[in-house]
């Protein structure tokens, strides 16, 4: 700093600042390294990599990894970019070969590590990560990666609705969404279209009776058609007509009517397939609605705006790119490894034999608590919010009681999870009778829990919204209510999704709460009520974690670690990109 | 928006308009008093079994017995805090040896020394170490760090051990320290740094002598608050410590002062409060057994002291700041 050379300041010395500086990085970037390498580690054990022999690992290298690094850098386009990638896959192969190689010939084997292992996670993974973001940020791998995203999400999106109905009663559904819904849905799309009708106002009488007549309907009516119809009629055709409408104000009928409607036959179709391939044609339905509606809105829009329509070939260079490595693999017969972590883990049930053992009551169970929770900490953490921010004055026994509130949430927070599953027991369990271990007894204990993360996000996305808008607003006559509800709540509304998604992967992790309220370590079957007993991903791996067999420990519990993982991978995907995409507006 | 549909009434007389802003407020009103509830439910709820507990335990056993066997099947039953509290802090202790360093380098690096760019990456990774769940933490303290600690430092680790259940506990709360301490340090005016290099002051110099200073406060009740997570925290000791509440072996050192060596204590399981509570709440939870009521007890005074600690942190950030 301060170190001119020439003058008598220069005996500072800079070693000790620099030793500083140092240090502190070496600290920052501490706890970061230790868990990447107990996550590489983990994803060693859950997927057998171990085992994986070098020409399996460069037989995937080749056909999936160095196309979509090639497709990244072709959409990045841009050579700087290409440079340090080419130098940190070609650089890092010779320097992880030889650095591992001379540690272990000073050290001693490494369990379960090989050099191939070191490069992958060393360097192949960041560097795919990094080409991955360069991309992102051009229309080209924008379009790609959109396209993958909606595929994937979609798809998560459809099992997960799949599973909500294994709990919620269908019937019930139909007749809500038939009675209902679509009236009040009805209503709205005429009130836009004919403004002075009035209709919009009348969609939320024609909805309350709708569904009180569905209820009523349910008791009475004792013929229903096969879930398989209900599910085309009261699931599929509303996401297809919302993909089309979505689609109709900005590119035609034409357009409209192919993106409602196409997907809509394949899912049909592929259901009706699904059945002769033995496959669960309900799921196959739900999962090609949810994940074909927003792909053929996301290609028609790319196709019409015309640009980086090359990006769409992305998902199709992946599967061929599986396809080709597993083809290979199967002919030259390499030892391939045998994940933990495979298709067959996630849809079946516990067992005592590490082989058999899956996750699937466990999974049921952490999607049913998740969308319980989600519901319940939405409307009182948003209620909350508003009530803080727009309804309270600074003064007066109002701003008393603001301050209170505030002081009492920023106290909760700090609670620990353990007291709160206490109260879940006391309270929902015990005293109000909601049952032990109950989805019903560990929604409402979660949601509490989580509640003050979800007020203070949603608090700070309301308080973003400029004051402008509100004073434009009430300076038009709007009331508080109608401020709130037309201007705060829909500029607040990604900010506040942002927060909540991020709570609930808060809450999706909770084990402590669970074991308290008395959720069940292992069932064997999926939930089938809100009022069952049931068990969830986090209890199961704790359950598990206590097994003494190394099968267990190093195998089946780090698939359940890794499907924990990544699942909250996702949800924070998920909130990241919703934040992204409020901002860029 | 999309309610361009109704005609403004600038009289606003209308009923049900009235009816309809009244409903509405009312609502959030009762969603913000939902949280005042909540801290009155978890008070009431542990209280009004801690009180049975008390009814049939003496406060003296509680508070200095040194035993807790809450489901011994023939002996008797003993509630004795000390060996739960002596797991706690412990493990507390052996946490804060790493998460306050480690934190308050790091958050001195991401506010001092640290590009733009640099922060931008490093932050939301730190985030990430709060966000993973505490049951994995746990999972790989006992399947990981624990082989390691026993293949290279402690050959006679046992599997179940306060060592390294204390590490992942240290490494959960890095972020905790870090986020809040960089907060107060942004916070220090440039013109106290420009003034530390005006008098020929190196970055060192400015970093360690006048930016910690002047943010001490905020430093400070970052540490209560991360202390108290450490005490609260649950599934990381639980998979990792084992559950067998033991007391330090005191021996008898030099001027015949009573010790106990950290390590055998570290080395060994033991069991912290919240590990009790979780173990009482495996055997029985339909209430009425007095094992059942301890747990309300623990949970109690769990709740009271992180509350305390948490008080204290605002106090500390409150009364101890320097106002610029």
């Amino acid at each position: 700093m301060a170190t001119e050379t020439g003058t008598k300041f220069q005996a500072v010395s800079r070693l000790r600042g620099t030793v500083f500086e140092y240090v502190s990085l070496g600290a920052s970037v501490f706890g970061i390294v230790l868990l990447a390498a107990l996550l590489v580690y983990v994803s060693i054990d859950a997927f057998d990599l171990a085992n994986a022999s070098p020409q399996w690992l460069l037989t995937y290298f080749l056909t999936l990894v160095v196309p979509l690094i090639g497709f990244c850098l072709y959409s990045a386009d841009d050579r700087q970019i290409t440079r340090r990638t080419g130098l940190a896959v070609g650089g890092g192969l010779v320097v992880s070969a030889l650095v591992f190689t001379g540690v272990e010939a000073l050290v001693g084997p490494i369990d379960r590590l090989s050099w191939p292992l070191v490069y992958l996670f060393v360097f192949v993974v960041p560097t795919t990560g990094y080409t991955i973001f360069a991309a992102n940020q051009e229309t080209v791998g924008g379009v790609g990666f959109g396209l993958l995203g909606r595929l994937l999400g979609g798809t998560a999106l459809g099992l997960a609705v799949g599973v909500l109905f294994l709990v919620f009663d269908p019937q019930l559904w139909m007749l809500a969404y038939t009675f209902g819904l679509l009236p009040a849905a009805l209503a709205v799309g005429y009130g836009q279209w004919r403004p002075d009708s009035g209709m919009s106002s009348k969609a939320l009488p024609i909805g309350i009776v709708g569904l009180v007549v569905a209820v009523g309907l349910r008791q009475v009516v004792p013929m229903y058609p096969t879930d398989f119809i209900i599910y085309i009629w009261s699931v599929s055709m509303p996401i297809a007509a919302g993909g089309a409408a979505l689609v109709a104000g900005q590119r035609g009928r034409t357009a409209a009517l192919s993106v409602g409607l196409v997907p809509l036959a394949v899912a049909v179709a592929g259901g009706f397939a699904a059945a002769g391939f033995g496959l669960p044609s309900k799921t196959v339905l739900l999962v090609l609605v949810t994940a074909g509606v927003p792909v053929a809105v996301f290609i028609s829009r790319t196709l019409t705006d015309g640009e980086g329509t090359i990006g769409l070939v992305l998902p199709i260079l992946l599967a061929a790119g599986v396809l080709v490595g597993a083809l290979i693999v199967d002919f030259a017969g390499f030892p391939a490894p045998d994940p933990w972590l495979d298709p067959s883990y996630v849809t079946s049930s516990p067992s005592r034999t590490p082989v058999d053992a899956g996750l699937y009551p466990a999974i049921v169970g952490s999607v049913i608590i998740i969308a319980l929770v989600a519901v319940l900490s939405f409307v009182l953490g948003v209620g909350t919010a508003v009530f803080l921010e727009e309804y309270t004055a600074g003064s007066g026994w109002m701003g008393a009681l603001t301050r209170l509130i505030q002081v009492n949430i920023a106290n909760l927070a700090a609670v620990p999870s353990v007291v709160y599953g206490l109260l879940g027991l006391g309270l929902f369990a015990n005293f109000l009778g909601f049952g032990f271990g109950t989805a019903v007894t560990a929604a409402f204990t979660l949601s509490l829990l989580i509640l003050p993360i979800t007020i203070i996000s949603a608090q700070e996305a309301i308080r973003a919204v400029p004051d402008s808008l509100r004073q434009g607003s009430y300076g038009m006559g709007a009331t508080r209510w109608q401020t709130t509800k037309n201007v705060v709540l829909p500029e607040a509304l990604p900010g506040i999704f942002t927060g909540t998604i991020l709570a609930l992967g808060r809450a999706i992790g909770e084990t402590a709460p669970l074991i308290m309220i008395g959720a069940a370590t292992t069932v064997f079957s999926a939930p089938d009520s809100i009022w069952s007993k049931l068990s969830a991903m986090p209890m199961q791996i704790y359950a598990w974690a206590n097994f003494p067999q190394a099968e267990f420990r190093y195998g089946v519990v780090a698939a359940g670690v890794m499907t924990l993982l990544i699942v909250l991978l996702g949800m924070n995907a998920t909130a990241i990109i919703l934040r992204n995409k409020s901002e860029g507006v | 928006m999309s309610s361009d549909t109704d005609a403004p009434d600038l009289t606003r007389s209308g009923g049900i308009e009235k009816l309809r802003e009244g409903t509405y407020g009312g609502f959030f009103v009762a969603c913000a008093v939902i949280s005042v509830l909540t801290t009155v439910a978890i008070f009431v709820t542990l209280l009004s079994d801690a009180v049975a507990f008390f009814a049939a335990v003496p406060y003296s056993e509680f508070l200095f017995a040194t035993d807790w066997s809450p489901n011994t099947v023939g002996g008797r039953r003993i509630f004795g805090i000390v060996p739960l509290i002596f797991g706690t802090l412990m493990v507390t202790i052996t946490a804060a040896f790493i998460a306050l360093p480690v934190g308050t380098l790091t958050a001195i690096y991401l506010s001092e020394y640290a590009s733009t760019r640099v922060r931008s990456i490093l932050k939301p990774m730190l985030e990430v170490l709060a966000g993973i769940p505490t049951v994995v933490y746990g999972y790989f303290a006992l399947v990981y760090i624990t082989p390691l600690l026993e293949a290279t430092l402690f050959p006679d680790i046992s599997t179940f051990n306060a060592l390294s259940a204390s590490l992942m506990v240290g490494i959960m709360t890095i972020p905790m320290v870090s986020s809040i301490s960089e907060d107060a340090m942004s916070a220090v005016p440039d013109s106290l740094r420009q003034a530390g290099y005006g008098l020929g002051a190196t970055k060192y110099e400015v970093s360690t002598g006048i930016v910690v200073p002047a943010s001490i406060s905020g430093i400070a009740s970052s540490y209560i608050l991360a202390v108290s997570r450490a005490i609260g925290e649950t599934m990381i000791v639980v998979v990792a410590m084992g559950s067998q509440a033991r007391m330090p072996v005191i021996q008898e050192g030099l001027l015949g002062l009573p010790y106990f060596n950290p390590a055998d204590a570290l080395l060994d399981t033991g069991m912290t409060v919240t590990v009790a509570m979780v173990q009482i709440a495996g055997s029985d939870l339909t209430g009425g057994s007095v094992a059942y009521d301890a747990m309300f007890a623990l949970g109690l005074a769990l709740f009271v002291i992180t509350l305390i600690m948490n008080i204290l942190s605002n106090i500390v950030s409150e009364r101890y700041r320097e106002a610029y």
